[in-house]
């Protein structure tokens, strides 16, 4: 497939190059259109968020209110922290202006005058290329006052974060754009209505937000025609792990899992069979290697499997991945990440990748592997924000697909390990607590 | 209005309320942590989860609006199955140390507990730690193990006191409340987060370790501290008041007290200073005596001197009561037109929360009961003059401590005769001629208004000797109910203190006036037949939270 | 405190954001880059420049991971463990910078010239394993590739 987002073209993330292969024409022909043309035209692309919930990008641009006396927003989100996802780095690096150019067309179509692209704090070398890239912008007169003698003007600004997963959920995300601890809000309201310093906001993927010149520029109709059509267009595909050319592949959605494994990232190391795959970021819940024919990269059809697009961030483990070690890693930054905000996700959390530990240690115990979904189903849909879940998914996905591997780490002893210590842990466990 | 119907029962509920609202105005209470009807929506704690048909999610009541048809079950096994799993979440890292917390008997966490919890523990790993038994201010200790991280304490602090000492540090299940290093917790109302806190995170340095709560009494009075008359409750056990809390209405204080008031407002009570009993200067020296001797006294001293030459002064810090039968003895009895009382004004010591300059809790209501100079009679000020003079030459003065003020003091000195009534040794006490004992607010009924013109009522709450507590009414903890005469605790100080309208009650009645009172609530109904602004008022309709008095309704703060 | 340069730096920040508050994640950069960690002294100092009671900005500074607290060593290596990076060995990439630094995670060396930090996924599982110092990323790294690196740095 042509590539779009991430095109074969050298030092495209310079200004004069991105020019002279038709850069910034979306923009021109978005502020000739009417703003409501443009959403219009992404609404009928079908273009849905790369962040992970797979929302449809041209309807949640229609909430935003039309007749509102406060200042809009755009935030786009380039936190970029969930394992295994490395894609919107590519975006800063390669192709810079087209992110800044969907972001001046997004702004166009809802009224916004001001954005703000939110990057992970590690991202410190990222963040000079994309501000490099927004200074020269500014300088064309692409973004500020004006812009192209249109009569619109809008700013856009890069707001860097400072080490904190939680920021790429959308709420808190906001709140840290406010100057505050990123602590998830409750909804509703929605951003909509109520988003940063409380007014309407929209929040939009950082390669959402790069579709949108390609959409303008060369129509929905054309645009919905790539890839699986109701998920449809270019997508940055990471894969990392047990591969032979990890790495991030442009793809049109609904290309094949395996085509990617072994087509695009050249196949496992040592030909050794795929046991598991999380498919869209540790989150997601992981498949096993045995049920991947015929799955696609697409919404529908990995909800058909089992699981989600999420960021597209596929991990790949071989037939010789420890998987329970697999699981506490990821357990252990889902507490090491939650807020603390809410009760569930942080006493659940932290539970989950304790018993976990247990269990890479060989000190399991068969009733812990039930207890471990419990915990999982206590935590799922009870919490603030979608951490809570992105915890649980993990774990309820691997016990459901994987329960032989707690088993065969569950402890020898019947009673768990002797050792004194291990303190009263066993002993405890008939104990009531009286209150 | 919406129409919609929680646990199968249909209501009328306002557009904007939230269903925790709803439903508790309509007397269902959804259990929470976090949520406070007077702190923002944090919808932290997720104990509120409720079921809402037609959506998929279980929600929080706290933060949901209410909308027309919502069908809300609060009780269902979804609802308690999350409960459940709330309660389990918030207790694997508590220390479950209810035998040495002060919460324990009045902590939601305990509670709740016996109605959503498993009774066991399925946790089996090491619990996180964190400090304990940490300052945070000097009337607040925290403990950071037993706190559940609902922020209510936070939210206070900023929303309700204005000053945000308080935040979470850290994050994830390590978050801690901190103050800034060097900071802390110290606003005048930091208390209130202890009250708040719904486990034993935060505990009252004044009280920590005193008593387990269902040992005590509690009656609900009216704060002394100053014209706000914020409304309390006095906790008592063994005779003795233990603490105050406030006590929520709407139209005084809230939820809320200041710390100066829960503080400083009823230690006199229990203090080494209570005068005893009635006493008499014998030789230079105060001489206990019996009622009949030292009310003797009074009256034959005070029948020595001529009208014009008596000053009576009545008190801001007494009852309405006190003071109305005060005034009928002085004008009925001693015929005289000098009466007042001292007002104890603290000039900018004040704030737009609830702390008043006036220090005294029932200035507006001595004024209204007539505690001020007759046509041609001397106020406070010409009344010390007088004195000077030599024009007034006895003093007959109900509980204050007017010789605290050094300009007082030394009026007092020149006086011929001088009687006050006392409840505590003080600079006044020690200048008297005779001391009457006084019961303090906490030993009597009966009613203070405060600025705003709302009269409300205090209680007794510990007894003095001439009463007892079963058959006097007071409120009861389950020792004072269950205590065998061999038991140790009931047996608490007493004194041989009288209220003061009963002290002048007997002083006119041996002075030849026929006050036949027995009980405050028979002057109240006299004051409500008398006094226009208590038309129609009476201990019933004062009730738990007060009334306006009619004619100065309007008066603004 | 922030230096002159610095303070002019705020000045432009600020005007970004509707209230100047929210320039505080921003400033709180401007700080470290300028101090290496945030002290609180900076604490008061940006607080105060900000209108934002100390709290708040203690707070915030604890809340986000690479708000250096306490001083950090002159080479501050941060290694990613996370499940990318796990699969592709780097453990070993631990062990190596452990041997050679003298430090193990959440530790400085004696000398003061390395701290080492394990951290959360960075962004970078297609170079797994990888390490961070500073702002630059060092990926497909092996045990042997580690030490050359670190034996670079003086």
């Amino acid at each position: 497939m042509e590539r779009y987002i991430l095109p074969e073209i050298p030092d495209y993330h310079k200004l004069e190059v991105y020019e002279q292969h038709g850069g910034y024409a979306a923009l021109k022909k978005a502020l000739g259109m009417k703003p409501e043309e443009v959403t219009d035209e992404v609404k009928k692309s079908n273009l849905r968020g790369r962040g992970g919930a797979c929302f449809p990008t041209g309807l949640k641009w229609t909430f935003m209110p039309k007749q509102t006396t406060k200042p809009k927003y755009l935030c786009v989100n380039g936190d970029e922290s969930e394992p295994g996802t490395f894609k919107d780095r590519q975006i800063f690096e390669f192709n810079p202006h087209l992110l800044i150019e969907g972001t001046a067309i997004a702004c166009c179509a809802m009224g916004i005058t001001t954005a703000y692209i939110y990057i992970r704090g590690e991202y410190g070398k990222w963040i000079k290329m994309l501000q490099k890239a927004l200074d020269d912008a500014y300088v064309k007169g692409y973004v500020g006052e004006n812009i192209l003698g249109s009569g619109f003007s809008t700013n856009i600004y890069l707001h860097k974060g400072a080490g904190a997963y939680i920021c790429g959920e959308e709420s808190a995300l906001m709140n840290s754009i406010e100057g505050q601890r990123g602590y998830p809000r409750v909804r509703p309201p929605f951003p909509a209505q109520n988003g940063v310093w409380g007014c309407p906001t929209t929040i939009n993927n950082v390669e959402t937000i790069s579709n949108v010149p390609l959409i303008i520029n060369r129509g929905w109709e054309w645009y919905s025609k790539i890839g699986s059509p109701k998920h449809p267009g270019p997508i940055l595909v990471g894969v990392s792990g047990h591969v032979n050319k990890p790495g991030v592949y442009e793809v049109a959605t609904g290309e094949l899992l395996t085509d990617l494994i072994y087509r695009y990232a050249g196949g496992i190391p040592g030909d050794t069979k795929i046991k598991a795959l999380i498919p869209g970021g540790s989150s997601t819940m992981i498949l096993r290697g045995d049920a991947l024919e015929g799955v696609r990269m697409d919404a529908e059809s990995l909800k058909a499997a089992g699981s989600s697009v999420g960021t597209a961030g596929m991990i790949v483990m071989d037939e010789n991945t420890d998987l329970i070690r697999v699981i506490t890693r990821i357990a252990k930054f889902y507490y090491h990440e939650s807020c603390g905000q809410c009760t569930p996700c942080r006493e659940g959390t932290g539970w989950l990748w304790k018993i976990l530990k247990r269990f890479e240690t060989g000190d399991g115990q068969t009733s812990d592997i039930d207890l471990l979904m419990d915990i999982a189903n206590n935590i799922e849909g009870n919490t603030i924000c979608a951490l809570g879940d992105a915890a649980a998914w993990p774990v309820q996905s691997m016990i459901r697909r994987f329960r032989d591997e707690f088993e065969k780490r569950v402890s020898k002893t019947p009673n768990g390990s002797p050792e004194p210590s291990d303190r009263n842990r066993h002993a405890e466990k008939t104990a009531t607590v009286s209150l | 209005m919406a129409k919609i119907t929680i646990d199968g029962n249909q209501f009328e509920a306002d557009n904007k309320r939230t269903i925790i609202e709803a439903a508790r105005e309509n007397g269902i209470t959804i259990p929470h942590f976090c949520w406070h009807p007077k702190l923002s929506v944090s919808g932290n704690c997720r104990m509120c989860l409720v079921e809402v048909e037609k959506l998929p999610k279980l929600v929080i009541a706290c933060s949901t609006q209410v909308a027309e048809g919502m069908i809300v079950h609060t009780n269902n096994e979804r609802v308690e199955n999350a409960r459940e799993a709330v309660m389990e979440f918030l207790l694997i890292n508590h220390p479950l140390d209810c035998p040495i917390c002060d919460e324990a008997g009045e902590c939601k966490l305990q509670s709740y507990s016996y109605k959503y919890d498993q009774g066991y523990s399925r946790f089996q790993e090491d619990k996180v730690h964190k400090p304990k038994r940490v300052e945070l201010g000097p009337r607040v200790i925290f403990d950071a193990e037993r706190c559940i991280l609902c922020s209510r304490c936070i939210r206070f602090c900023a929303e309700v006191a204005g000053v945000p000492q308080l935040q979470f540090v850290q994050r994830g299940d390590h978050t801690l409340i901190e103050t800034f290093p060097g900071e802390s917790l110290d606003n005048p109302y930091s208390m209130n987060v202890v009250d708040i806190c719904p486990v034993g995170a935060l505990t009252s340095r004044d009280f920590r370790f005193k008593s387990r709560v269902w040992e005590m009494s509690f009656t609900e009075s009216i704060c002394q501290g100053c014209a706000r008359g914020c409304n309390i409750e006095i906790g008592a056990r063994n005779n003795e008041i233990l603490r105050l809390t406030p006590r929520q209405n709407d139209e005084v204080n809230s939820y809320w007290m200041c710390d100066h008031g829960r503080l400083d407002t009823f230690k006199f009570v229990n203090a080494e200073t209570r005068i005893k009993a009635p006493m008499i200067r014998k030789d230079g020296a105060l001489i206990e005596v019996g009622w009949d001797e030292a009310i003797a006294k009074v009256a034959s001293e005070l029948k020595s001197f001529k009208k014009a030459e008596i000053a009576a002064v009545g008190s801001a810090f007494a009852t309405n009561e006190d003071n109305y039968v005060f005034q009928r003895f002085a004008r009925e009895i001693l015929g005289t037109k000098n009466v007042d009382f001292m007002r104890h004004v603290v000039e900018g010591d004040e704030d737009n929360i609830l702390i008043r300059a006036d220090k005294t809790p029932n200035s507006t209501g001595a004024k209204e009961l007539g505690i001020a100079p007759g046509e041609g009679g001397m106020g406070f000020a010409e009344i010390l003059h007088g004195i000077k003079e030599g024009k007034i030459k006895a003093l007959y003065a109900l509980e204050d401590d007017l010789a605290a003020t050094p300009e007082v003091a030394e009026a007092i000195a020149k006086l011929e005769f001088f009687a006050v009534h006392a409840s505590n040794e003080n600079a006044t006490t020690h200048s008297a001629d005779v001391v009457l004992a006084s019961s303090t607010y906490a030993e009597k009924n009966g009613t203070v208004t405060n600025f705003r013109h709302r009269v409300q009522r205090v209680r007794p709450a510990v007894t003095t000797l001439e009463q007892d507590r079963a058959l006097d009414g007071f409120e009861m903890s389950r020792w004072d109910k269950f205590a065998a005469q061999n038991d140790t605790w009931g047996k608490g100080p007493r004194r041989d203190a009288r209220a003061s309208w009963k002290i002048v009650s007997s002083l006119a009645t041996l002075m030849g006036a026929k006050f036949r009172y027995n009980s405050a609530d028979e002057i109240f109904n006299e004051i409500a037949q008398k006094v226009e602004a208590f038309k129609g008022l009476s201990y019933l309709k004062i009730g738990k939270k007060g009334a306006q008095l009619k004619a100065k309704a309007s008066v603004a703060a | 405190m922030l230096t002159e340069e610095n303070l002019k730096k705020v000045d432009e920040l600020r005007k970004r954001y509707p209230k100047s508050q929210a320039a505080l994640l921003p400033v709180l950069w401007i700080a470290q880059e300028q101090e290496g960690w945030i002290s609180e002294d900076m604490m008061r100092h940006i607080g105060t420049m900000l209108n934002l009671p100390f709290g708040h900005v203690l707070g915030v500074v604890t809340f986000y991971t690479m708000y250096n607290s306490a001083p950090k060593g002159k080479y501050h290596i941060e290694i990613c463990t996370n499940v990318s990076c796990m699969l592709r060995g780097s453990d070993k990439i631990l062990e190596a910078v452990e041997h050679r630094c003298g430090a193990k995670p959440g530790q400085t060396s004696a000398d003061g010239k390395w701290s080492v930090s394990e951290v959360e996924c960075m962004g970078a599982c297609g170079g797994a394993p990888m390490l961070a110092i500073g702002e630059e990323y060092y990926e497909n790294l092996t045990p042997d590739k580690t030490e050359r690196l670190l034996e670079s740095l003086k």
